[in-house]
Parts: C-alpha cells; structure tokens; sequence
C-alpha cells in the first residue's frame, strides 16, 4: 500500500528523512519496497483560468486558447486536450518552467500559430497518473496561485503490508505503529459529534458473515468533482477520483482503515436486508460485471434485489451518480474468512475485500462512518441524519492473552527483564490486566487481530526490541546419515560423476510439461495450468531432453550429450520415481583438434557405455516402444530398469540419429549401493591368445560370447572384442558376414600356468566355437 | 711401456672428449679391449717379482675401475644428451589431447554447495514428494482455508484435488510425522507457483527448507546458525540482516537479508531467505497427525527456513535471468563446468 508522508504527519511527527522511516518500518518488518517523490520542484507554474478558445488555423487536434494567468495580461497557449471548458481553471507552466519529466518550457509556434506556455495535466506535473486531459483545479482556487502551494511536495512510501497486519492498511495505522515502534506521541484525528444509534429497520439475518452493520442517510448531497485537496490526496495513494462522495468514502478507508459504502438512497426500494445470497443471484457490480453468486456469499439487498456484495463491492444500479441526491453510507465489520472465501469464489479483489479479509478494527466502523458524513456536510452539502442505524453488535474483544516472561527469554534466547517487556507491549496498546513475577496476562487492542498467543507478543517485544541486540548462538547436535543422504550421495557419486566424466552435461528441465508434450504420452494434468507451456506434470524425461536437443541445435551446437536426473510423474495417480534421463545426438568430437584420428557420429553404443560407465555388468535385450525405431530394454539383474535405443525419426528435428534411455534411477541406484570389498590381487601372470573368425552377419557376439564361456573353463579369466569389420565375402561357408577378434586371457589364481595347460584349454574353447556355431577360427 | 698412472690420466682425458657413443668405444677398446693398453699390464704382472705383484696388481685393478667406472658415466651422459636432443624437436606449444568432460547444472552445484555447508552444521537430509494434499501444504503449517495467507490463486491442483507443493515446507511435517523431536534436517527440491514465465519467475522453483527441533531452541539459535551458512555461503566479510516478516507457520518470522562488497549487487540488501521459530500451532497439527504429545510446545521448540536455491545461484553466478536454467543452452551450462 502506498502512504503519504504528509498524510502520516497529520498524525505523528516524523524524520526530515524518508530514508530514515523507511529504514525504520524495515528494520520492525514492514518492508518499503519504494520511496517516490511528488509534486516536488514545480515552480512557475500558476492557475490559469481559460477565458476563450477557439480552433487552431491549421491543426484539426489541436485548439488555441485564450487565458488569465492573474497578472492582468491574457496569454495565447495551443492545447491539444479536450477536457475544459471555458471559465475552467487549469495549471499553466510558464516559459522558464522545468516539469517534473524534464520538459522545459518555452515560448514556442505550435503549426504556425505563437503559445506562450503550456497547460497541464496530472501526469505532466507528477500528481497523478491522468493523462488523458488537463487538470482541472476546483473552481475555488485562486487565479495566479502558485501550483506547488496547492500541491505541496510529498514523498510517497509504497510499503509491503504482510496479511496479518490489517491494522497497518491506512495512514493513521500505520502512524499509531511508528508511534509504537518511535516512541513519538500519536495525534488522534478528529472525533465530531457520535451520532445517535438507532436499532433499525435493517434486517441482519447473516449475522455470522456479518456480525455489525450501520447506515447512514445523508440527504441533499451535491454530487461533483472532489476539491483539489481530498483529490490530490487520494491521488497521491493512487487512487482514482471519481466525484467527491465516492472519494469520501476511499478518504476515510485511506485514513482509519475501514471501507464504507455509499448508496443512491433513491434508488433502493423498501427496508434493506444483510443475507446469505440465493444460490445463482445474479448481481451486476460497480465494474461492469454480473456475478453470478453462491449461498454462502453475503449480499446487502433492498426488497427486490442484491445491491451490493458485502465488504466486496457495490452495485451498479445503485451506485452513486452525477444525478445522486440522497445517500445511505453503509459501514459494517464482515467476517474475514467470509470476505475472503467470496472474494476468492468470484474472483473479485477490491480494496474493500482486500482489508475486510485481513481484519478491520470493530471500533472503528461508526467513528469512520461518523468521519465519513461530516466530510459529506462540509464538501458536498450534504444534511446527515441525526440517528445512524445499526444492527447486531461488533465481535466481542479477544480473548486475554498470559505470557510467562520466562517463555519470552527462551524463545527469543537473551533474558529481557519484564520491565521492558512490559514497555514494549503498551507501546503496542496492550494493556496488562493481571499481573505476577513470572506471567502477566494482556488485553489486546480492538485492531490487533493477529494477537492471540503469547508467541505473538513475543514477537512484538522482538520487533520493538531490535534482532540486532540478539547475540546469535551456534551449537553443535550430531545427526545419523539419513536414508536420504545415502540416496544422495550415491546419485552423486554413481550418476553425475561418473557420466560427467564420460563427457555428459547435466540439464534440468520443467517438471511441468505443455500440451503437446504431454499430448505424446498420458500423464497427470493440472486442473488450474496457467498457461499451455505448463500443463501436466511430466511422465518422462524424454520430452525435455528432446526440447535441449532442438534449442542446442538451434544454437549451432554439432553435438548434444546429455543428462538429467529428477522426478518422473507416474500416471495416473502421480507416483514419483527418480528418473536418469539421457540423450546423445551428433559427432563424437566436438572441437576440431590435431589429435584425433576419426571423426564419427555418437551411436547406439555410445549410450550403452554410458549407461555401463554407470553399471558394468547391465543388460541389454531387445524391446518394443513405440518412438524408438531401435529400442532395448536395460535390466540390471532380475530388475527392468528402463529402455532405450534410438528415436524415430519423426520423432525429433534433428539431421542425423538421436539415442535416448530413460531408466528408474532408484532401481539402479539399489542395485549399485552395496559396499565393495577388497579381492586379491593377482599373483601370477595372464596368458593372453586371440581368436578371429569369420561368423555370418546374424551371429550374434552375445552368442560366440556365450559358447566362448558356458561351460566356463577355469582358467579363461576374460574375453575382449578387439576388432570387427564386415566381409563382403566370408567364403562358401558363411557369404557375406563379419570378421570378429577376441582376446582371452588365461589365469591361475595359484601358478604360473604352462604354455601346455592354455594351448590345452584355448583348443577346447576353438573346438566349440567350430562345434556349435561352425564357423572357423583364425588365429 | 707408459706407466699406469699415464695410462689412466689419458683413459680418463680421451673419455672425456668423447662425443658419441662410437668414439667412447673406440676409447674402451683401445685401453680395455683384449689388446688394450691397460690390459696388456695383466700380462705383463706375470713377469714381475714376486714381492711387486700385489702392489702393482692394486695399481692394475684401480685403474681398471676408475676408467670403466669413466665410461659408464661418460656414456649415460652421452644417451641422455642424445634424449634431450630427440625431445627437443617438439613444439611444446600444442594444445593438450582433450578430453570431453561434462559439466553439473549450476542449480545442482549451488544446491550441492548449500548442502555441504549444512552438514558440516551437522543437518541431515530429508524428501518428501512433489505432489502434495492441502494438509500437509496448507492446514498443517497454521494456513486454513480462507487464511489470507494461503494463496489458492498461485496454486496448482490437480483433478482429484491434491496439489503441487508451493514450499519445501510440507517436508517439515513429513518429518515430524515419521520420527519425534530432536529433529535437524535439511530437504532440498522443487516448488511450484502459479507465476508466468519470465525474467525472476518461475512456475518450477527450488528452495532448500531446514528444521531444527530441540530443547529451547531461540531467535538466537537461528540468528547465530544461519549467519554462520550466509558467511560460509557469500564469504567471511558478509554482512547479515534479520528482519521482522510473516509467515503463518512460523512466530516470530524473520526474512534474512545480506550484504556484501563481493557481490555484484555491492552496498546494497538482497533477501535471501525467510525463517522463523516453528508456530505452535504446527507442532500442534503434527501431535494430532501423529496422535500423541511427542511435539509438545511448551518441552520443544525449534525454528525453520526457506532458501531459493534459483534465486541464491543467480546472486552468486551473477545469472540475469531464470529461464537460463531451464533452457539448457550448452553454452550456458558449459561456463559452469
């Protein structure tokens, strides 16, 4: 909310500086998130009363008019506004002036035709945000006058107000905290006449939404534009005017915090009701707009219909007009969960709901009602009635809050001795009903609704006394590894590390995915998504890697390796699992550089020795998905991990292959966390032979590998794949097929073996490979 | 015949001068060889006195020594010179064999940091999932319905009610439920809000919650604790600010704002956290849950934070803009490696 320091010092002396309470306010937290200046350093600019116009010879736009700048003389200015009329009295900035935007003014031809000076509107003199026409000054003001004396120069605070404070949403509010939080005594406003109450004719039936209401009739208003003072004011805040009855109300919500509401008396019919809405009422409201309202929505209506949205907003048809005579001023105290729940159902926030939620001051609402019709009699004429109306009674006081002066210590963690506290929490208007050594009991003032247990007064005593006097204390407590630290650990150092070293980047993508993302697969949808990008929670990881991969290419990139672990989201009750996702797309180097020998494509293999970088002894089978033109299912044991291969080409923009796997991290994880333990190292030397053969195309390497192995020799320790090149022509035997080469080493855990032993058990192993498969080893 | 002691001064002279490996040969065999100069004293020993063998025999073998020992020197040198001369051909100025290494996302490696500084304060980690009831989002952290603080429009529900969590936070009951006080754990993850797109917001979000529950745990617990992570985190000379806030799950609520001259933004205060001592009322959702009087709030207290990992990696790298991490432009990511 934004608050007028010359506002704020009707009620309390403060600072030169507004540095200085704005440090103040933040440092109790209620943060100033910006200062602003208006009205400042306007000089030679004075009221000016246009006395004729008429149309500029050459520009359709544009008028010339004829003014009385009080000096006697008259003066010729082109104007390009609409909005006046003559006899009006507008701002005129003389040659010389420098405006608040940095315009200089000077004698000038506008199309010909000579203007000495220029007239203003709100914007162009920073004292408001109109700038569609002149500013049209009330005819009160004097011809000539200075405009910076009927403007004084204000500095504006635009603070954040945290939804507990309610109490802080109006200049005295906020001036009654800085007196708490200073020191510095507090002027009350003005209190006139109370009127007297009348039980009335008003028929409360909601009376838990609702648990006070008042009217007034002021009869015989003038309806018209603010005087420059109330306009200037409200407009300093940022609110529009609108005429003055409508910007008396708004005064006293800026003012005492509590919303009223003024009706066209003439245009209710019968006695008014405070109710629960029909369900379905429909009701048009001061914005245009029809609601259509449900039964637990509180309405104030007149016989026939609902006239105004309790505590939320007025109705269009009975609003205030420019032919408005007579007024009923509504002020009432709605129930905050009420006001809040209706204003959410509709989707309909105003200022009044905005502080209505947040809890207005019970003994406020007759003293702004009665501030609100003396503001009516002295601006616009208007006649109150001796008698104001009520129903039902305003919410009973809360309840006595006790607070142990040893609780407030070891909350806060430094003894503060009870005196202070006590200091502290009157300053705050609290006042102590009964009172011991160790607990004192405090009533609560009406407008702190926030104040209910005795951490909350803790609080105020830490707010008022000053974080920074808290000496801070660190001490030690030891905690056992969690199964989440094990988790975590494992992921960074079995995933990330290793697949970062085989040259693997990590990406992050939205958990929440967009429409035609989540159009390739079924997952969890939102109910309320904001926009298309965001709608469903992503079942995969797929779908974002493959997003990188199109936006790296766009941006040149000649080779895309990478990975990502996080949350899956499993339709279709939304099960988390931990996924690694990973994609590799285009060449293998990618900087050219006078090492290398090949320069070649990522491929199918490249994803398995990532995966295998990962876990070695993963296998790969044959599978079936629907994007993957060549897909593999990943096992680790007895455990589906996850699948991959290389992607339809549909599938992607990319020039060339794509190759994802997308595999449940958790799973993999599980399966690698067991601690490792030490093996003895070898003892006696490796006999090393080769193999080569000529196998047909169809042949397998799973399989050479399992005739190679099964039934295991002893002493063959392990089998390498060095070499393979296809042949166009493998002989008779074979046709075309593929040349393999493998190495086998040969060990004994207790000897030196003997050239004999491994000729021995290699003629077995050649034996078979001739015997099972028929193919012909090479040596 | 020229005496041993010449011939070993000229050994050791011709050796010297040797340049190569040919010629240093050539020295050896002309002074060892089997008609060798030094060698030939060997055969002429037989035709000395008896009584003059052993003297000049130690003379013989002296010199054969120190000449063979003159050789192997002289030659090693000569090999190693001829090493220099092959190696020093190459232009040294050629860049390194690289080696394609990948780099972390700099979220991970901000939430990594922020995590190793909270163990060494002896925190362990806890979880808790994405998708979440209003109970624990809301209800149970002292926000119920028509709370103005609970913020249904920035909320994302899905079809059977349940919602993406708007804070770690949730995490704090999670861990309440499952275990009693004490309780000092750190959850790091994502968040959702129902925020557009752009420069400094997010829909997705990451923030790390914390939760310390003990036996009189104070304000100045949490202000002495997490002033100790904001130096370690933005450096020893930062300055910490604790001010005044409000959130519905926490009382008192305090925002944590620093300061300082490393940091891009300078003289000025940037927030970066939000904490407070845990509300009763949160202790007390958490014994009804639990069924018991395990969070008693006049035994236990204990105080609580939020940190915006996104926010805190975009002080620190100095990163203008949100969208780069999720945009994963190599080029980004790789500055991070």
């Amino acid at each position: 909310m934004k608050f007028s320091i010359n506002w704020l010092r009707e009620f309390i002396d403060l600072p030169k500086d507004p540095e200085e309470i704005a440090e103040l306010l933040t440092r109790a937290g209620i943060e100033t998130k910006r200062i602003e200046t208006r009205g400042a350093n306007i000089e030679k600019v004075f009221v000016s009363q246009i006395t004729a116009t008429s149309r500029h010879p050459n520009a359709d736009r544009l008028t010339v008019c004829e003014v009385d700048d009080g000096s006697g003389t008259k003066r010729q200015i082109v104007c390009g506004a609409t909005n006046y009329k003559v006899g009006d009295k507008v701002p005129l900035a003389l040659p010389g002036a420098k405006l608040p935007n940095g315009t200089e003014i000077r004698k000038s031809k506008l199309r010909g035709v000579e203007s000495e000076g220029m007239l203003c509107s709100p914007i162009e003199l920073d004292l408001g945000e109109d700038a569609s026409g002149l500013l049209i000054l009330s005819a009160d003001v004097k011809v000539g006058a200075s405009i910076a004396d009927i403007f004084p120069a204000d500095t504006i605070l635009d603070v954040e107000i945290t939804p507990n404070r309610g109490d802080l949403l109006s200049h005295f509010g906020l001036a009654r905290e800085i007196a708490a939080l200073s020191g510095q005594p507090l002027r009350l406003p003005p209190a006139g006449q109370a009127p007297a109450l009348q039980k009335s004719s008003v028929n409360l039936t909601a009376n838990r939404e609702c648990p006070f209401f008042s009217l007034r009739r002021i009869d015989n208003v003038n309806v018209g534009p603010s005087p420059v003072w109330l306009r200037a004011k409200i407009e300093s805040v940022g609110i529009r005017s609108i005429n003055n009855i409508v910007d008396i109300s708004n005064f006293v919500m800026l003012e005492f915090g509590q919303p009223t509401h003024a009706f066209d008396a003439d245009k209710l019919k019968g006695n008014i009701n405070v109710r629960l809405a029909h369900d379905g009422e429909k009701f048009l409201a001061l914005d245009g707009k029809t609601y259509s309202l449900k039964p637990d929505n509180c309405v104030v209506a007149d016989q026939d219909r609902a006239v105004g949205i309790g505590g939320v907003m007025g109705g269009e048809e009975t609003g205030v007009t420019d032919s408005t005579k007579n007024i009923l001023l509504e002020a009432a105290y709605f129930l905050p969960a009420s006001i809040r729940r209706t204003a959410r159902d509709l989707n309909l926030q105003s200022d009044a709901s905005y502080r209505f939620e947040r809890g207005v001051d019970p003994e406020m609402v007759l003293r702004a009602s009665q501030r609100a019709a003396e503001l009516m009699r002295d601006i616009a004429g208007g006649i109150p009635a001796n008698e104001i109306q009520v129903a039902g009674e305003p919410p009973l006081n809360l309840a006595d809050v006790p607070l142990s002066y040893d609780k407030c210590d070891r909350v806060i963690g430094v003894a503060i001795s009870p005196k202070t506290v006590d200091e502290i929490l009157m300053r705050f208007g609290l006042r102590k009903t009964a009172g011991k050594s160790e607990t004192a009991t405090w009533r609560i003032p009406s407008y702190r609704r926030d104040l209910r247990r005795d951490v909350d007064l803790i609080e105020e005593v830490l707010r008022a006394y000053g974080i920074d006097k808290i000496p801070g204390r660190t001490r030690g407590r030891f905690v056992s590894t969690s199964d989440a630290d094990r988790s975590h650990d494992l992921e960074s150092l079995v995933l990330r590390e290793r697949l970062t070293t085989c040259g693997l980047s990590e990406v992050r993508t939205s958990k929440l995915i967009s429409r035609t993302a989540s159009a390739l697969n079924e997952a969890v949808e939102l109910r309320n998504p904001l926009s298309e990008d965001h709608v469903a929670l992503r079942p995969s990881l797929i779908s974002g890697l493959l997003e990188v991969l199109e936006r790296n290419i766009r941006a040149g990139a000649e080779s895309v390796s990478i990975f990502e672990i996080g949350r899956a989201f499993i339709p279709p009750s939304g099960k988390e699992e931990r996924h690694i996702g990973i994609l590799l797309w285009g060449n293998v180097a990618t900087t050219p550089n006078w090492r290398s020998q090949t320069r070649r494509t990522l491929d199918l293999f490249d994803l398995k020795g990532a995966l295998e970088c990962i876990v070695p002894d993963l296998l790969f089978r044959p599978g079936r998905f629907a994007e993957l033109a060549l897909a593999v299912e990943v096992w680790f044991g007895h455990q589906l991990l996850g699948f991959g291969g290389q992607l339809l080409g549909s599938k992607s923009s990319a020039t060339g292959p794509v190759f994802v796997a997308e595999l449940n991290a958790d799973l993999l994880l599980a399966g690698v966390g067991s601690a490792k333990t030490f093996r003895e190292l070898d003892r006696y030397p490796g006999i090393t032979r080769d193999i080569a053969m000529i196998v047909p195309e169809k042949l397998t390497h799973a399989e050479i590998l399992r005739v190679i192995r099964q039934p295991a020799e002893p002493l063959l320790e392990k089998v390498q794949l060095f070499d393979l090149f296809e042949v166009r022509d493998g002989g008779a035997a074979t046709g075309p097929g593929k040349s393999l080469a493998y190495r086998l080493t040969y060990r004994a855990k207790n000897r030196t073996l003997t050239n004999e032993e491994v000729t021995e058990a290699h003629a077995k192993i050649r034996e078979r490979l001739k015997r099972e498969l028929g193919v012909t080893p090479r040596e | 015949m020229h005496s041993l002691e010449q011939l070993r001064n000229d050994a050791l002279r011709e050796i010297e001068s040797a340049r190569d490996e040919k010629s240093l040969e050539a020295v050896r065999v002309k002074y060892l060889g089997k008609n060798g100069s030094i060698s030939a004293w060997g055969e002429r020993m037989k035709t000395l006195a008896k009584d003059e063998r052993p003297v000049v025999g130690k003379l013989l073998s002296d010199a054969r020594n120190t000449v063979t020992a003159a050789i192997e020197q002289r030659g090693a040198k000569i090999r190693a010179e001829e090493e220099f001369d092959a190696l020093a051909k190459i232009d040294i100025s050629l860049p390194g064999t690289p080696h394609e290494i990948g780099s972390l996302h700099p979220l991970h490696q901000m939430h990594d940091r922020a995590i190793q500084i909270f163990r060494r304060m002896g925190f362990a980690l806890a979880e808790g999932p994405d998708i979440e009831t209003e109970w624990y989002c809301f209800d149970a952290l002292n926000t119920p319905a028509d709370h103005p603080a609970r913020n249904e429009q920035d909320t994302f529900y899905l079809p059977d009610g349940r919602l993406l969590r708007t804070h770690t936070s949730t995490v704090q009951i999670r861990t309440m439920e499952s275990a009693p006080p004490p309780i000092r754990v750190i959850a790091s993850g994502a968040a959702y809000r129902r925020d557009e797109l752009d420069a400094t917001h997010s829909p997705q979000f990451h923030q790390i919650e914390g939760l310390y529950v003990d036996k009189n745990v104070s304000v100045a617990d949490l202000k002495g604790e997490l002033e100790f992570f904001m130096r370690e985190l933005f450096g020893a000379e930062t300055e910490v600010q604790f001010r005044p806030h409000y959130f519905p799950f926490t009382e008192p609520s305090l925002e944590i704002h620093v300061r300082s001259k490393a940091l891009k933004s300078g003289e000025q205060w940037i927030e970066v956290a939000g904490c407070g001592i845990v509300h009763p009322a949160v202790f007390e959702a958490v014994n009804q849950a639990r069924g018991d009087d395990a969070y008693d709030p006049e035994k236990w207290s204990g105080y609580a934070f939020g940190l915006g990992m996104d926010r805190l990696a975009m002080i620190l790298f100095e990163i203008p803009d949100i969208r780069l991490f999720s945009q994963n432009d190599l080029r980004f990511l790789r500055q991070f490696a």
